[in-house]
Formats: C-alpha cells, structure tokens, sequence
C-alpha cells in the first residue's frame, strides 16, 4: 500500500516536470537540434536555395568545395586571429578594469556603470559609431592624430587590408569586454577577505597576492567565460559584416561571413551546411576539452 | 607611513586608471550624442570639433520621419516587448523545474540540452532556420523574429530563473501546501511574489537581447513594413553618401532607451545576469 502510494507520488513529480519543462524542449528541439540535424544533412546533400533541380547525395563534394574556395585557408587564419585576439584583449581589459573596481573608493559604482554600458550597445551601433570616429576624411581621431602630428596623413583603418582585422577586433574588445569585467568583479567578490590579509601580512606584495591568490581563484570563471567566448567569437558575424562586409579585399573575411555569402549571396546551401558542420566539429572538440578541464577544477576545488 | 603613503599613491593610480578606462568606454557615446546634434556643415568637415556652433534636430527629423526610423521603433518595441514576455513565461517553467526537480532523469537531460544549445550559435543554422521560417510562411513578419529572438535566450533565462528558485527555501513551498495551495497556486501567490528582482533582470536580459539582435533581422526581413532598428540602421548606411549626421541620431535613438531602464535596474540585473551564467 504504503510502495503503491510512494509510486504515484513520483509519478506526479515526473508529470510535473516534464509539463514545466515542455515548452522550452519544444523551442529547443524544434529551434536547435530540428536546424542542427537539418545542417549535418545537407551537407552531405547537393542542395541549392533557388535551382531546386540539384538533389541527391553528394557525399563529400560539398567540403571539397568549400576547401577549394580561394579564400578559405585565409579565412581560417582571420578567424583564429580575430578569436585570439579579441579574446585575449578582452581578458586582459576585464581583469584589469576587474580588480581596480575591487577596491574600496568613492565614486566605484559610478566607474562599475560607465564600464559596462558598451555591453549594452547594439552591434550595429558600435560598429557604425566606431567607422564614424575612424573615418579618414571627417573622423575626430584621425584629426587628432595628424594635429597632435602623430601620423602625416589621415590612416583609413577600416578601408585599408592592413589595418582593418585589427581595427574591427579593438571595436570588438571594446563591446565585449564589460562581461568579462562583471563576471570577474563578482567573483572576486566571493573570495574571502582573510585570505588577501593573511597573504598581506606574510610579506606579499599588491601583485605577488594579485597572482597567488586572487588570480587562482578565478580559474573556474576564467574556464567558463573564455571558453563561451572563443565560441561566441569565432562565430561572430555581426561586427565584421557590419563594419567591412568581410572586405577590403576580403581581408577580414572570416568563416561565418564565409557561411553567409555560401548561403545568402551564392544559394548554395550544401557548400554552407558543410561549412557549419566543420565549425560543428571544432567546437565540438573544444567542448570535449572545456568538459574535462572543468571537472578537474571542481575536483581540485572539493 | 609608508604604508599609509603607499596606500594613498594606490589610489591615486587607480583613480587615474578608472579615468581613463571610462574615457575609452563612454568617448563613442558622447561623439555621437554630439554629432546628432551637428548641422551637415559641421559633420562634414576635416576639422570636427566638440562644441555644436549651430545645434539642430534636423537629424532626428529626418531619420525618424522621413527615413521611416519611427515605424522601425514600433517594429522593434513590438518583436522585443512580445519575445520577452515569451521567453519569461517558459524560463519561469522550466527553471522551476530544473531547481525543484534536479534530481529526475528527464530534468538531468534537460538540463545538459540546455547548456548545449547555450554553445550552439545562431550563425551556424542560419540556413535551416530561414527554410524552417519559409514553410511556415513567416518570413515576412514579427513571427519568425519572435520565435528566434525567444529561443536563443531560454537556456540563459532558464538558468537565471533556476539559481533564484534554489535561494527559495522549500519549506516555504510545503507550508503553503498544507494551507491547500496546489502546485501553480503555490508558483503565482508564494514564488513569484518573491521573484520580482530575478524576474526583472531575466525580462531585461531578453529584451535587450531581442532589441539589439542584429542578424536574423536582416535577413528574415526584406520588407519595410516589417522591419526592426538593428537592420534599419545598417540599411539607412549602405545609401550612396552615407548620412552621418542622421546615422548618430539613429543610434542615439537606438541606445537611449536600454541605457535608461539599465540605469534604473542594474542592480538586480548584475546579480541576475551573474547567477545565471555560472550556473550555465
């Protein structure tokens, strides 16, 4: 009786959550894995957004296609620079910024706000208001430049091939960085205080305690937060379209930009499908790797 | 003394440090913010200045009513105001489940599907979703951006949902139980009372999410009638001699409202925000 009874209970509990969970399975399986699987498929199937004569199994061809694309191991390589890069740059700017903020002042919550409010801005605007105060005929920074006489004449950064990669990732870093700062700033504030005073009375110094004791302890948030953003990095399509459309020259062309000039621009969506299933494999390796890191810092931590 | 000497000399540095950083951080909203004020003689000249000789709304007249900017806000205000309310409802759900729950099979699932759509980014299943949209004949409307804009923020609004319901105490929960609440009279008069500040930050986070989103508006919308302010602006740019002057105002007009309501709730947002992600 009292076995019977325990039973319907958990049955209950199961019907419960399985109702407070269907819509979100819903939008993640129609949404997510429905699009994830369609992607794998057709990249293994001749297919075409317009000429819907092309059908049928390609089984390769759709990479070769895309490896054979003249643009594609250079794309590669603005990828891996524009996520190393931005993503160090941002590290660096948010534990900078992270620890300032960690201190007791007047005037810190002021600081916090101004820091952040980057984070709030439309890609799009970022973008446009960066182009706008980069810009070689009317922009404020190359007058300041060329009238403090730094530079002779005006650098058009976003419309010459040499600077325009890195001129899109400090736009980037500046977006991006306030994240990192935030994430960095509560979690340092959830490190004891006894610990930085007991390394400070010992003898260590502002930057022996900054790397002895603070920068460990933000090795799990570190984890996270750097791996969700070579992610989100790497994928990134909004900025770089934004502000150069990939160009000049297709010297910021990286592989999302390539994914959606493949589909958008040319239709052939089983070359696009191969392509997004090969980053689908490179993050998949990455997530593998982030996985067991991170088990092995909780355990460490235990 | 010296100690005491040092101490002031660090927080001079950082004092100087903050400056500078805000500097870097604020200098682009207040170009533009100048800008939107400029007449097109003083945007367009080699020698641009931060004072305004003859400010004007000129700008603001001609990106909101005659560029159509005013339609793009209802667009965005509508789509944003709709995925948000969506996604709270479902992150409501499903973040009750995954605190109350933890220990069932299916909710261990869910919650591994939910860290991983997290990775998954929109870029990579461009293609499927716009043919998913075409079938289902929403291209052209708020529909299509409504469903995208709400998937992609459940796992991060589920997870924010979550970590608060864990801080509620389940005693709380039984208590109103023997006073004969069922399970959603309990949710609606006991929980969700408490939730107000988790409820906020996460509503915030999908709209702000909804507001700035940039690249399913530009490609599932191609009609004026339907457009949002992320693409509008990025269209209004790509004309033959790019209105600089007008751009700014756009931009003001796109950022103002977030930088507000941020202002007025950051602090329940931060925490919110924070909870969440390390939990995800």
């Amino acid at each position: 009786m009292k076995s019977l009874r325990r039973l319907t209970r958990d049955q209950k509990k199961f019907r419960t959550a399985l109702i407070m969970l269907a819509p979100a399975l819903v939008f993640l399986a129609g949404m997510i894995a429905y699009p994830l699987a369609t992607v794998i498929h057709d990249a293994f199937t001749y297919r075409h957004l317009i000429n819907s004569s092309m059908t049928g199994f390609a089984g390769l061809e759709n990479f070769k296609t895309v490896i054979s694309d003249e643009h594609f191991f250079d794309a590669v390589q603005h990828t891996i620079i524009w996520t190393v890069f931005s993503v160090l740059g941002e590290y660096i700017m948010g534990m900078v910024t992270a620890v300032l903020l960690n201190q007791k002042f007047k005037g810190r919550a002021i600081f916090r706000t101004f820091i952040f409010i980057p984070w709030l801005v439309p890609i799009i605007v970022a973008g446009m208001t960066w182009e706008w105060i980069l810009n070689p005929e009317f922009g404020i920074f190359n007058y300041m430049l060329t009238s403090f006489g730094i530079v002779d004449a005006p650098i058009n950064f976003l419309g010459n091939s040499d600077y325009a990669l890195a001129t899109v990732i400090f736009v980037n870093i500046w977006r991006s960085f306030p994240y990192y700062t935030i994430s960095f700033l509560s979690a340092m504030q959830s490190i004891p205080g006894d610990l930085s005073e007991a390394a400070a009375i010992d003898g260590a110094g502002m930057f022996r305690r900054f790397f002895s004791v603070t920068l460990p302890q933000l090795r799990s948030v570190s984890l996270v937060i750097v791996f969700i953003h070579v992610i989100w990095t790497a994928v990134n399509y909004d900025f770089i379209w934004v502000m150069t459309e990939g160009g000049p020259n297709y010297a910021t062309e990286t592989l999302p930009i390539m994914i959606y000039r493949y589909s958008m621009r040319t239709f052939n969506v089983g070359a696009a499908s191969a392509l997004s299933t090969m980053m689908f494999a490179v993050m998949a390796i990455l997530f593998v790797f982030y996985y067991r890191k991170r088990t092995k810092i909780s355990e460490d931590m235990a | 003394m010296l100690n005491k000497r040092n101490r002031r000399i660090a927080k001079v540095v950082t004092y100087i440090l903050l400056v500078v950083f805000s500097i870097y951080t604020m200098f682009p909203f207040v170009w533009m913010l100048i800008c939107s004020f400029k007449p097109k003689t003083e945007i367009r000249t080699a020698t641009p200045s931060f004072l305004i000789d003859a400010p004007t709304l000129e700008n603001f007249q001609r990106v909101l009513f005659d560029a159509g900017f005013v339609n793009y806000i209802k667009n965005s205000l509508i789509v944003s105001v709709v995925a948000c309310a969506l996604s709270m409802i479902i992150a409501v759900m499903a973040g009750y489940a995954l605190s109350r729950f933890y220990k069932l099979k299916v909710v261990k699932v869910s919650n591994l599907a939910m860290m991983l759509s997290q990775m998954i980014p929109g870029v990579l299943l461009l293609v499927p979703l716009y043919m998913i949209m075409r079938q289902l004949g929403i291209l052209e409307s708020y529909g299509s951006l409504i469903l995208a804009y709400t998937t992609f923020v459940i796992p991060l609004c589920t997870f924010m949902m979550s970590s608060f319901f864990d801080t509620v105490p389940m005693a709380l929960e039984e208590a109103a139980e023997i006073d004969g609440c069922n399970k959603a009279q309990t949710l609606f008069k006991v929980i969700l009372p408490l939730s107000v500040p988790s409820l906020v930050s996460t509503g915030l986070y999908a709209f702000i999410n909804a507001w700035n989103e940039f690249m399913y508006g530009y490609i599932f919308i191609s009609t004026d009638e339907y457009r949002t302010l992320t693409p509008a602006i990025m269209l209004f740019k790509g004309a033959n001699t790019i209105d600089w002057g007008a751009l700014m105002a756009g931009s003001v007009v796109a950022v103002i409202p977030m930088t507000v309501i941020f202002l007025f709730l950051q602090r329940y947002f931060l925490a919110g925000l924070m909870a969440g992600s390390v939990k995800g």
